[in-house]
């Protein structure tokens, strides 16, 4: 049983038209000026809308994420929108992907935010744990040479701090806390699902797949990236004595249906291109420290297999950065590439940067009439059956 | 075609600078790295992040009349150790136990960048064991209206990095130091990302100390400040506001020079910095 989450980025529409000319980056240092609060008003109110309507079309929930000082997302706090949508949809699990933990002193916020949501949504919390981005180290000015340290640390404080009954003392080698004793506690027990996004290194892999949390591929990479990570991951839990369930494995990949292919791309790819060329403009910075000396090689020289080096159609249906079509070619796509890759959730969005509401709502509808039925699992395909995951309240 | 002449100079003269040889030394349980090469007074080099830890023309130049000793800080080259490095404080003392392995208890210590910030840091806290203290455009202090060039920001941008290092960005000696991702093998980008990290350690969240400048008084040695008077890594200001802060200290602008004097005005800063150890005067 694959499901399905929509996912969103809130991206800023509005860039000047000679923005990539102009500005080097779309993130840290891109001036604050281009953004008008009042434009952003209508903005989060038609994207929250967009969201909360997955629930009424059929997906088992939607994701949100966490970006600092950029055009990018324009969700410093992914857990201000989570809230708004616990009181907005009912069923479906709303995703956090997730709170970047060495950014937040004490990390006991994140257990205390991410509580909060559970019991507000009735434990339909996702809780997506992740490093952060390389710009997010130059917007808050947080040491990136010990991002890693301090996440698994933070990690293992936060689900201490959900499991085990507070106070209880914390000895860390960056964190000390004389009471750890979060009210409220999270609702689903022992704790709400983890997920941790990658971009596809080896010692995230290994480490999601040691400790028995979810990998979720990050959008935007070849398709033979894909293939490596899953691979990896798959062998990296045979080595640790166990099979990974489906749903370990996620999937990111942007979706656009239209009524047939031609139209779907003509719809489509501007925005695309809108997104490449300037919100991913600067999101590859890589602070020192930040990578493994071994990955920063084929980083500085540009050999990436990174959806910002493409500047063709050709090169964007090659690599799969995109399933764009009609609902048949997305079925059919899908359904391939969901078992060769052998992932139990799909993260889609299609909200590519310039992407105008209604026809993100009309792809949306679409998918989920036409597509979303068929691509599900052999044994349920033709059903709409829900997630398998359903939360503790919203089950009675 | 001049500019390669001179950097086959150069390299000849790496080459043919001889004096120094390569220890590794074991401190708070690390392999550390220290050149070291000459006969005289201990003198006590500290390199910049650049990470010149290879024996070089000027080392050799002072070993003719000097016992230089010029570790690598924990990060770079072979110098292990960074994993217990956390902060400035961190710095000082393993710099305080290295000297201690070496028998170092009088003797002048100097550095540039990073190096000279870190030799202050360590003669506020141990002002009777420096005889002379000398930094060449050091860091560790900060005034707003005189940011530093970001150093992390602008990376991989070599043009702008030739401009703020050197005093002339066309020179064949910037072009030697900063060279682009296309000329540099993977090799190079490594040892470069090690110096940024080992770097980003120390000064990314804070890039200077907030309580250097009460501590500054401490210092009883005489002190010489030396800096590029062309530095648009870090202002010549902050050479004045070293000297206003430093008892008995000296200031020497250095003209048609940027941040790295070691490099673009090798024979005068060797000469400045030299003169100033032998000097018998004190405070």
């Amino acid at each position: 049983m694959t499901q399905y989450y929509f996912f969103h980025l809130m991206s800023w529409p509005y860039l000047p038209e000679d923005f990539a000319q102009r500005y080097d980056s779309a993130w840290i240092w891109c001036p604050n000026s281009l953004y008008d609060p009042e434009k952003g008003h209508e903005l989060y109110r038609e994207y929250l809308t967009t969201l909360a309507q997955a629930e009424e079309l059929g997906f088992d929930g939607v994701c949100v994420n966490e970006h600092h000082q950029n055009a990018y997302g324009l969700m410093p706090s992914p857990n201000l929108m989570a809230a708004a949508l616990t009181q907005r949809t009912q069923r479906m699990r709303i995703a956090v992907i997730g709170n970047a933990l060495p950014l937040y002193h004490p990390p006991l916020r994140v257990a205390e935010e991410y509580a909060m949501l559970d019991v507000m949504s009735g434990g339909r919390l996702v809780a997506g744990m992740v490093v952060g981005g390389g710009p997010e180290y130059f917007s808050y000015q947080v040491d990136p040479t010990r991002c890693r340290e301090r996440f698994r640390e933070a990690l293992d404080l936060i689900v201490r701090a959900w499991t085990e009954p507070g106070p209880f003392t914390w000895n860390g080698k960056h964190y000390f806390y004389r009471y750890v004793n979060p009210w409220p506690r999270p609702l689903q027990k022992p704790h709400p699902p983890i997920w941790i996004p990658g971009v596809g290194s080896i010692e995230t892999i290994e480490f999601v797949a040691r400790r028995r949390f979810a990998y979720m591929g990050i959008p935007y990479f070849h398709i033979e990236s894909f293939r490596r990570v899953y691979r990896q991951f798959r062998e990296a839990c045979e080595r640790a004595g166990y099979t990974p369930q489906p749903e370990q494995l996620g999937w990111g990949i942007p979706i656009y249906v239209a009524e047939n292919d031609a139209k779907a791309r003509k719809e489509f790819e501007p925005h695309l291109w809108y997104f490449v060329r300037n919100l991913l403009k600067g999101i590859v910075t890589t602070p020192p420290g930040y990578t493994s000396e071994k990955s920063i090689v084929p980083i500085l020289r540009g050999r990436g297999h990174f959806l910002s080096e493409k500047k063709t159609w050709a090169e964007i249906e090659e690599g799969v950065y995109a399933l764009v079509g009609s609902p048949a070619t997305v079925r059919d796509m899908l359904n391939h590439y969901r078992k060769e890759l052998g992932v139990g959730i799909v993260m889609t969005g299609c909200q590519a940067g310039s992407l105008p509401h209604d026809l993100a709502r009309k792809s949306m509808a679409l998918f989920a009439r036409e597509v979303l039925p068929y691509v599900r699992d052999a044994a349920t395909d033709g059903s709409t059956a829900r997630a398998s995951g359903t939360s503790p309240i919203s089950a009675r | 075609m001049w500019d390669f002449v001179k950097k086959v100079t150069y390299g000849a003269r790496v080459l043919l600078a001889r004096r120094g040889e390569k220890q590794i030394v074991t401190v708070g349980g690390h392999p550390t790295q220290v050149l070291r090469g000459g006969q005289g007074a201990p003198l006590v080099y500290l390199h910049s992040a650049l990470g010149e830890t290879v024996w070089l023309p000027f080392h050799d130049a002072w070993a003719a009349q000097f016992d230089v000793i010029a570790p690598a800080h924990p990060g770079f080259a072979d110098s292990q150790g960074l994993e217990d490095i956390g902060s400035m404080d961190d710095l000082v003392f393993h710099y305080a136990e290295l000297f201690d392995t070496l028998g170092l208890d009088d003797f002048a210590l100097g550095g540039v960048s990073l190096g000279g910030w870190i030799a202050v840091e360590y003669a506020v806290r141990y002002p009777d064991r420096v005889r002379r203290l000398w930094l060449a455009d050091a860091a560790g202090l900060w005034l707003d209206a005189y940011p530093y060039f970001d150093l992390f920001r602008y990376a991989q941008d070599v043009r702008r990095l030739r401009e703020a290092l050197f005093h002339d960005p066309d020179s064949a000696v910037a072009s030697m130091i900063v060279k682009d991702v296309q000329n540099s093998s993977d090799e190079t980008l490594i040892a470069v990302y090690r110096a940024l990290t080992a770097l980003a350690r120390l000064v990314w969240e804070r890039p200077y100390s907030p309580h250097l400048p009460r501590r500054l008084s401490r210092i009883r040695c005489p002190t010489l400040i030396v800096w590029g008077a062309s530095d648009r890594l870090i202002a010549p200001a902050y050479a004045e506001e070293y000297h206003r802060l430093i008892p008995n200290s000296t200031l020497k602008i250095l003209e048609h020079c940027g941040h790295l004097p070691m490099f673009e005005c090798e024979r005068e800063f060797v000469r400045l910095v030299a003169d100033f150890c032998r000097s018998e005067q004190t405070a």
